[in-house]
């Protein structure tokens, strides 16, 4: 049996999901140095609408509605504090009362919110379409080293552990009789006995995962074997060269133009 | 290998490369509880960073610190990613740099019982309540605030921010005090202290970014404070800098604080294997022996 | 061939007490040695000072010699000393690399990190998860195991490495007795299929009752008692050194109080 199971040589597939993560990447990049860098909101609404695309025909559309969800508070404030509250402007959409919306207040919040919005989902977009093993993978094989690997990917790892360690602890202390609920003094009150055990919990194990790693011969020099393989064909080289490239133009675009 | 490859190399050994995680899932762990559950304009995100800075060295927390923003921005699900904090990654460098910087310097050592260092102590005040002072005769004294008045809120914002700077003082002077009637810790001082400088250059990078990416807004309860300073004439840069300077350092100096208490009471022994460790314990290793030998099993 | 501590004493940095006085010890392959002993009295430090990773990862000062067939401890980096002597803990969710997603990958991390053709990190892992008898567990999350589980996708991990001996501090003390012994069983078939050399720390003395061929018994960091497994573990003096001695051992003791003939029979049927 020394072919290497189903479960950890297989790809993704689908649209853009079996796109190379690094190429995925270097496009999120353009996508967001576009947001910025384009003028006006129309620049970064046209982002958005290649984002939106791609999502769609990569099924993932549901998933950047629910980020859209997240984010709409904050759109909403952006909105509203620069359709009122712009200093300076002096074209007033109409009067109501003390509040007096702004043309330019409109203008500016929509070009704000164009921005975040396309330069977050392009990022999301990447989320959605790539698992975080598959990009490491891909980045490891670039020639990431296996130290910045390792810390991102037991970062990642570690965050669903830790608050699971602070649930635990956190019954453990409801058990014992301490006020988790209530008000903010309380609560404030509560936050220290349950972030020092878990603090601690977490640092007395450095020394042994310390230990642990070196005895699989973490600190062997060379290059790492990779299991994990992700896909980079002509597709995915062309694209990640054209993303490169046209990341390279717009910048000297803009630079060219400040000067010109 | 020339110094410079060494002096990288020598801030990331093994131990270093575990701790790091550990400290980007404490940031985000206790950064997401606090920005959900308390809503008071203090982050807590920056504990594993400056651990890490401190213990490690500048290059170590720094990555620490932009690796927690990416990760809890970019990777992270919801309910507990952020979807705002991944641009003030940058921030989370500088933080992780100056803490290495501050390691560097030894200013998170204990330092118990030595009352010739208390004279010490009161210079570090008096220094750090001048650079404060100074600070905010800068950023909130300005001529230009009195003009552009569009609602008439210019003074109240003054009196306010006045007010808010008076809190963070006070706020330095108690954990001050209390460090040293409860624990009898000089140190404590150094360490808040640079906290507070941390806090100072965290908002001065954040400003920026947030004018920048957000518009100013990022949808915790410190917007209404820049819509307000703006009101009063302040430019973008300008209202975010004051907003920043309010939260910034009081959130950073209760960090370097509850860092300096954590390092203090881990074993010397574990904080002397990391790499700048030595600077944080109090006099040589060897020179006070373990009241017992080490537990075997 | 074997590994050597010759009169050893060490003390760990920041220490002022030596943890380890006077250790004379000698670990040949297919033996597996129990090590006992109460409290702080060096069995952990024995581990690390046996598998090299002490003073080589956590400093300290070592006196006299560690040798690994021949070749000081001491001259040997942390990934050699791996290759050579495998290293087990108590707590399995530490030992987990966590950056893996199932257990096949996990134990190929070791193999991974040596740079080997990704043919032979299969078959290492294959043989690896084969003789501690885990195949079902190779697509499984190593995050969402239970002890027992972790403990031997441990030992299989460090096995994938080929080492030639094994350490293992107190690899069964936070398991229940069903992990216990499915952990106390993977070792007996590791010794006797891979001819390992087995250092054994164990609280649990009915463990190596079944598994040991020598039993050490330290105190205060010096070795007390020494022998072959069965009469050491049945020496009177185990008590007074902190040690519980084999349920079978102490039945024995109790029958024979009580005036009853004690046959050899009986022990066979016990055991």
């Amino acid at each position: 049996m020394t072919r290497l199971p189903d479960y950890v040589v297989r790809r993704p597939s689908g649209f853009y999901r079996s796109t190379n993560p690094g190429t995925k990447l270097v496009v999120a990049a353009l996508e967001v140095l576009a947001a910025f860098l384009l003028p006006g909101w129309i620049g970064p609404a046209v982002v958005l609408a290649a984002v939106l695309a791609t999502a769609a025909v990569a099924r993932r559309l549901r998933g950047l509605a629910t980020f859209g969800l997240a984010a709409s508070p904050i759109v909403g404030s952006i909105l509203l504090v620069n359709l009122f509250l712009l200093p300076g402007a002096s074209d007033p959409i109409a009067r109501l009362g003390p509040l007096a919306p702004t043309w330019s207040g409109l203008w500016f919040g929509l070009q704000t919110v164009a921005r975040l919005l396309a330069f977050s989902s392009a990022i999301a977009l990447v989320y959605l379409t790539t698992t975080v093993d598959d990009l490491l993978a891909d980045l490891s094989r670039r020639g990431l080293g296996r130290r910045a690997i390792f810390v991102v990917g037991a970062a990642v790892q570690m965050v669903p552990l830790t608050i699971e360690r602070a649930g635990e602890i956190l019954d453990a202390q409801r058990a014992r009789g301490m006020d988790t609920e209530g008000r903010i003094w309380r609560r404030a009150r509560g936050v220290l006995p349950l972030a020092g055990p878990v603090v601690f919990g977490a640092l007395t194990e450095v020394e042994e995962r310390t230990m642990a790693l070196e005895a699989r011969a973490f600190s062997a020099p060379g290059r790492k074997t990779l299991l994990r393989v992700p896909r980079n064909g002509r597709i995915d080289r062309f694209l990640l060269w054209a993303a490169l490239l046209a990341l390279v133009a717009l910048v000297g675009i803009r630079v060219a133009g400040r000067l010109g | 290998m020339d110094p410079i490859q060494r002096w990288v190399a020598r801030q990331f050994t093994t131990r270093v490369i575990v701790m790091m995680p550990v400290a980007i899932a404490i940031n985000i762990v206790l950064g997401a509880s606090v920005q959900q559950g308390l809503k008071l304009p203090i982050y807590l995100d920056s504990i594993g960073t400056i651990l890490v800075g401190v213990l490690a060295g500048p290059l170590a927390g720094a990555l620490t610190g932009i690796l927690s923003n990416l990760i809890w921005g970019y990777v992270i699900p919801a309910p507990i990613g952020s979807t705002v904090i991944g641009p003030f990654a940058i921030t989370a460098g500088v933080i992780g740099l100056l803490a290495g910087l501050w390691g560097q310097l030894g200013l998170f050592r204990p330092r118990k019982g030595h009352v010739v260092s208390i004279a010490g102590a009161v210079v570090a005040v008096v220094l750090v309540a001048a650079l404060a002072l100074y600070t905010y005769s800068r950023a909130y004294a300005s001529p230009d605030a009195f003009n552009n008045n569009v609602f008439g809120n210019a003074s109240i914002t003054m009196d306010q921010s006045r007010a808010f700077f008076l809190v963070v003082m006070v706020v330095y002077v108690a954990l001050v005090a209390s460090a040293l009637f409860l624990r009898r810790d000089v140190g404590a001082v150094y360490a808040i202290g640079a906290g507070l400088v941390t806090g100072i250059a965290a908002a001065v990078v954040s400003a920026p970014i947030s004018a920048v990416v957000y518009g100013g807004v990022t949808g915790s309860g410190t917007d209404a404070l820049v819509a307000a300073f703006r009101a009063g004439g302040d430019s973008l840069y300008q209202s975010t800098l004051k907003q920043g300077l309010l939260s910034d350092p009081m959130d950073k100096m209760i960090t370097s604080f509850v860092v300096f208490f954590i390092i203090g009471s881990l074993s010397r022994r574990f904080v002397a294997r990391f790499p700048n460790g030595e600077k944080a314990i109090e006099g040589a290793p060897d020179s006070q022996p373990e009241p017992e030998p080490e537990p075997a099993s | 061939m074997a590994i050597e501590l010759s009169a050893v004493r060490y003390r760990y940095a920041g220490a002022s007490v030596f943890a380890l006085r006077s250790i004379d010890l000698r670990l040949e392959p297919g033996r597996v040695v129990g090590v006992v002993g109460a409290n702080e009295a060096g069995k952990s430090t024995v581990c690390l000072v046996a598998a090299g990773l002490a003073p080589g990862v956590v400093g300290g000062l070592l006196e006299g010699s560690v040798r690994i067939d021949g070749v000081e401890t001491a001259t040997l980096r942390p990934h050699e000393l791996a290759q050579r002597c495998g290293l087990l803990f108590q707590n399995a969710a530490t030992q987990l690399s966590n950056t893996t997603a199932t257990v096949f990958e996990e134990v190929g991390f070791g193999p991974c990190n040596l740079g080997l053709p990704v043919a032979e990190v299969g078959d290492r892992a294959w043989w690896a998860l084969g003789t501690v008898g885990i195949e079902k567990l190779a697509p499984r999350d190593p995050a969402r195991l239970s002890g027992g589980e972790g403990q031997l996708v441990a030992l299989a991990a460090v096995l994938a490495l080929r080492p030639k001996y094994l350490v293992l501090d107190e690899p069964t003390s936070e398991l229940d007795p069903a992990g216990t012994s499915l952990v106390a069983e993977a070792l007996g078939r590791v010794a006797r299929e891979t001819g390992a050399g087995i250092l054994l720390v164990e609280h649990k003395t009915d463990v190596l009752a079944r598994i040991a061929d020598e039993v050490v018994v330290l105190e205060r960091g010096a070795v007390a008692l020494a022998g072959a497994a069965a009469p050491t573990l049945a020496d009177p003096r185990l008590a007074e050194l902190g040690v519980e001695p084999p349920a079978a051992v102490k039945l024995e003791r109790m029958v024979r109080e009580a005036g009853i003939e004690w046959s050899a029979a009986l022990a066979e049927a016990i055991r």
